[in-house]
């Protein structure tokens, strides 16, 4: 029988390799073993994805194979996220996101959506080309804490700005992500957002980056 | 002086001027008239506006230049300039602003050069039908028994031997037309435009008429000169699109319309005085060339202003046209739909958007003079139809000229350009679409990337058992390793360079089919970065370049490119599938690189799904082709409005596996697709690779 750690491991790896069925029996064997699923989510599959967030940005890795460990790190969330007790989730947010209306490109967002989803965000997603005004209706029907919103054009990054000013109307509180291609950090503070993610790339990262607080944290709390 | 202006002076050209406080260096350089290469439209994310400003006292121009008579360092900065560089003074010139009297240095590589254009004439058939003829007539002239106005006396004598009926003519028309018959003693010319409308009348017998076709891309516009009787193209002339400042893709310049208050009508300026000028260049073609007047001793003569006398010099054995702008009598329009109504003032703000509807599809006929295009101001400018917000007139100007709607062979048409444009079918169905394939494969957004100009590197081969490289650049015929290192003089790589290298560093093991650099390396051209320890090749070293530096393919310039053939092969698999079809009979590569497109390395690169090598033509500016068939065959233009309606256009990004195709598609040349073509063009080894 594998230990803990080599386990662990194996999701990990199996992430890192895109290898659906070592990352789907790792996890099975996990829970079998009696172990916390919560663990075999942040220092197994999270653990993997900071590896390739790093094999990303030195450019090793390119979007075909992020998605791919995407696919990997999803078969293994299926399997373990159902036994996480409701109590001890993680983080209790909970996040609007989509691409906004007249855009249809979602490759970075999807990405996005699974760093949320990994970090044990409630994701409420609307898709692609997004009428304005469901974000704002959305984010206040869920009463979500962030609201992520991607552009891949230009043309439709305009349209953002709206959004943000709608939002923060009603509710100043909630924290705005802008992305996208044509987003830069000078646009999203103009659009008075709270954050940004300059590409679907540097979203990965940086979400990544916010995995990894998350497991620090938990580590301090261990 | 002005406190609200200062003194500008750009080093090396040495323009100079006094410009307002505020604006930017690239504003400014634009106001002296200086080019600068801006890529991305001042997105400030191409960096290839670095320029440098001058410290100290410039006696020669009574200026004294510090780094701190511009606007402040920006973080956007730090990505393109490093700490050394930002020590001598580099800034971009799109984030600094001009606070004082500065001498800017514009780097070599920073100058916007001279395109090279090569978007020739091809030899398609064309019918002899074109919207304007001329008719030759003899009339009586008006006498008390019989005295009939002059306009109904020239239709009377069209319709009695032409068959012409109920003819119209333009006031503009109809004020010369008394002079005219008088002058050619009631003998005529007469240019009728699609039987309806009389738009000159020229005394006497001619025997000729003019036509100009053009294609209005969103980097390069060409035009067709040609004569409308004998179908000949006199002249093929070309201009970068003076938009280009504004933005390099047709997002850029949408965007620039909905963020500038009368942006879009500065554009629609901009393109109308490039057509006027490139409508200048094929008239003067018309003339032998001027040249200075020598005396006896050999002395320039010069005039009482003290001004050289210009005299023409022609060229033996050949004749002269001698044309004027009045006598190019009809004119044709093809360019993708933002172009289209960019030019037309038409808003493209809603083509921006999904689902990206057109303002119009149809053809429109305008009258020269109302969009201020100077030729004969009664002649008519034929626009052709657009199919959809991303598949416009120039598609439709490629499908008129390879009528793929009238062949039983399946056809896949690429359009290569900032935007790609695919067209697949035959006979019986046809679709088309669109994917972004971005500006990478024309050169922007490399680290080396750049316009075909001289000093492109435009062809490359790589030894696969050294990894050592050769190459040929633009304005040089002898490749690499004919030449010395000095004679080279490379600036950076260009399209066609741009799909070379992809192929051949997968050829030769250098990048595996991920698009990594192999960790077994065979040269020291395989290096990490010293600054940013990113992976790089070399393609020319220093010594060969007039840069003065290596010139390189990065790893992320590898991505890039994999981003816009995954675009386009992703996009063709896609549309192959919609029809239900396995593989195609002809692959067509149209664009402005279309015949300079090696087809081996385009389909190792795999840009588009495996298929013959021999089934894979370049076609060349096939939309300009398309252009030129409409200007001389009117039959065309009535094809052309079928065929927009006709052509099914399909939205690839919303498929449901978009993202799957879209993400196999960027390996190379894919990531589970067999290439049974490529056996014996790529080893075993390296095509069977996990």
């Amino acid at each position: 029988m594998a230990s803990k750690e080599e386990l662990l491991k194996q999701l990990s790896d199996g992430v890192v390799e895109y290898d659906e069925e070592v990352v789907k029996n790792a996890a099975q064997s996990f829970l079998d073993d009696g172990y916390p699923a919560l663990d075999g989510i942040m220092d197994g599959l999270a653990a993997g994805m900071v590896i390739v967030g790093d094999l990303y940005e030195r450019n090793e890795y390119f979007v075909p194979e992020v998605l791919m460990c995407a696919d990997a790190l999803y078969a293994g969330l299926d399997i373990l996220r159902p036994h996480v007790p409701a109590d001890i989730s993680t983080v209790k947010g909970q996040v609007v996101i989509g691409t906004v209306q007249g855009d249809v490109h979602d490759i970075g967002k999807n990405l996005v959506k699974m760093m949320f989803d990994v970090a044990g965000f409630t994701v409420h997603d609307l898709g692609r080309d997004v009428p304005l005004e469901n974000f704002v209706e959305e984010q206040m029907r869920t009463d979500s804490d962030i609201v992520a919103m991607s552009a891949m054009m230009t043309t439709t990054m305009l349209g953002m700005k709206k959004v943000v000013q709608m939002i923060k109307e009603k509710n100043p509180d909630v924290a705005i992500m802008l992305g996208g291609a044509p987003v830069t950090k000078d646009v999203a503070s103009l659009f008075g957002a709270d954050g940004y993610a300059e590409s679907a790339g540097n979203a990965v990262q940086e979400a990544i980056k916010m995995i990894s607080r998350l497991r620090e944290l938990r580590q301090k709390e261990h | 002086m002005d406190d609200n202006k200062a003194k500008v002076i750009f080093q090396p050209s040495g323009r100079r001027g006094e410009v307002p406080k505020g604006i930017t260096l690239i504003e400014a350089s634009r106001m002296l008239g200086v080019d600068i290469e801006s890529l991305c439209g001042e997105k400030k994310v191409c960096g290839k506006c670095r320029v440098r400003i001058e410290e100290g006292f410039f006696e020669k121009f009574g200026i004294r230049s510090r780094g701190t008579h511009v606007s402040p360092w920006q973080e956007e900065e730090e990505k393109f300039i490093n700490a050394e560089a930002r020590k001598s003074g580099y800034r971009l010139g799109c984030v600094t602003k001009v606070e004082g009297d500065v001498l800017v240095f514009v780097p070599e590589e920073s100058r916007a050069g001279k395109q090279v254009v090569s978007k020739a004439a091809r030899d398609i058939h064309i019918e002899c039908n074109p919207a304007v003829r001329i008719y030759y007539i003899e009339m009586d002239p008006p006498t008390f028994e019989e005295p009939t106005g002059d306009f109904e006396r020239i239709c009377r004598e069209l319709e009695r031997e032409y068959g012409l009926k109920e003819l119209k003519s333009d006031l503009l028309t109809l004020r010369r037309i008394p002079g005219v018959l008088r002058e050619g003693k009631w003998k005529v010319t007469v240019s009728v435009w699609m039987d309806q409308e009389i738009i000159r009348v020229r005394p006497g017998k001619v025997e000729n008429s003019y036509g100009i076709a053009i294609d209005v891309g969103t980097t390069t516009v060409a035009g067709y000169f040609c004569n409308l009787n004998t179908m000949e193209v006199i002249d093929t002339v070309s201009l970068m699109n003076p938009q280009c400042k504004y933005g390099e893709d047709v997002m850029a310049r949408i965007t620039f319309h909905m963020t500038t208050p009368g942006g879009l009508k500065r554009m629609s300026d901009d393109i109308i005085e490039g057509l006027n000028w490139l409508i200048d260049q094929a008239i003067q073609g018309t003339y032998p060339p001027k040249t200075k007047k020598k005396d006896e001793n050999g002395k320039t003569v010069k005039d009482a202003d003290g001004e050289p006398v210009m005299v023409e010099t022609p060229e033996e054995g050949k004749t002269y046209l001698r044309l004027t702008r009045e006598d190019i009598e009809d004119m044709t329009l093809v360019g993708n739909t933002a172009m289209h109504h960019i030019l037309l003032q038409l808003n493209p703000e809603y083509v921006g958007l999904a689902p990206f509807p057109p303002v119009i599809h149809h053809s429109l006929d305008i009258r020269a003079r109302d969009l201020n295009i100077r030729i004969n101001p009664s002649a008519y400018v034929h626009v052709l139809p657009n199919e959809a917000g991303f598949v416009g007139a120039d598609n439709v100007g490629v499908l008129i000229a390879e009528e793929p709607y009238k062949s039983d062979e399946i056809q896949l048409i690429i359009d290569i350009g900032t935007n790609g444009e695919l067209v697949f079918g035959n006979k019986e169905k046809m679709i088309s679409s669109s994917c972004a394939t971005g500006p990478a494969l024309e050169g922007a957004q490399l680290a080396f990337g750049m316009r075909a100009a001289p000093g492109a590197i435009e062809r490359i081969k790589i030894d696969p058992e050294t990894h050592d490289v050769d190459y040929k650049v633009i304005g040089r015929d002898a490749w690499r390793q004919y030449s010395e290192a000095k004679e080279m003089k490379v600036k950076g790589i260009c399209g066609s360079g741009i799909l070379d290298v992809l192929a051949e560093l997968y050829r030769a093991g250098i990048v595996t089919k991920s698009g990594v650099f192999n960790k077994k390396q065979k040269s020291n051209r395989y290096r990490k970065n010293v600054d940013n320890g990113q992976p790089e090749f070399v393609l020319a070293w220093a010594e060969e370049t007039s840069i003065e530096k290596d010139v390189v393919i990065t790893q992320k310039d590898v991505r890039q490119i994999q981003l816009a053939k995954g675009a386009l092969h992703c996009g063709c698999k896609l549309m192959m599938r919609r029809m239900g079809m396995e593989k195609m009979d002809t692959v067509k590569i149209a664009g402005a690189f279309g015949t300079h497109v090696d087809r081996e390395k385009a389909l190792i690169m795999g840009l588009f799904p495996d298929c013959e090598i021999d089934k894979i033509l370049g076609v060349g500016n096939a939309a300009g082709d398309g252009a030129r068939a409409a200007l001389l065959n009117r039959e065309k233009r009535v094809e052309a409005n079928w065929v927009s309606r006709n052509v099914e256009y399909i939205e690839l990004t919303v498929e449901k596996d978009f993202q799957q195709q879209f993400m196999e598609a960027m390996q190379i040349p894919h990531m589970k697709d067999a290439f049974p073509h490529l056996e014996g063009l790529v080893s075993e080894e390296i095509l069977h690779q996990k």
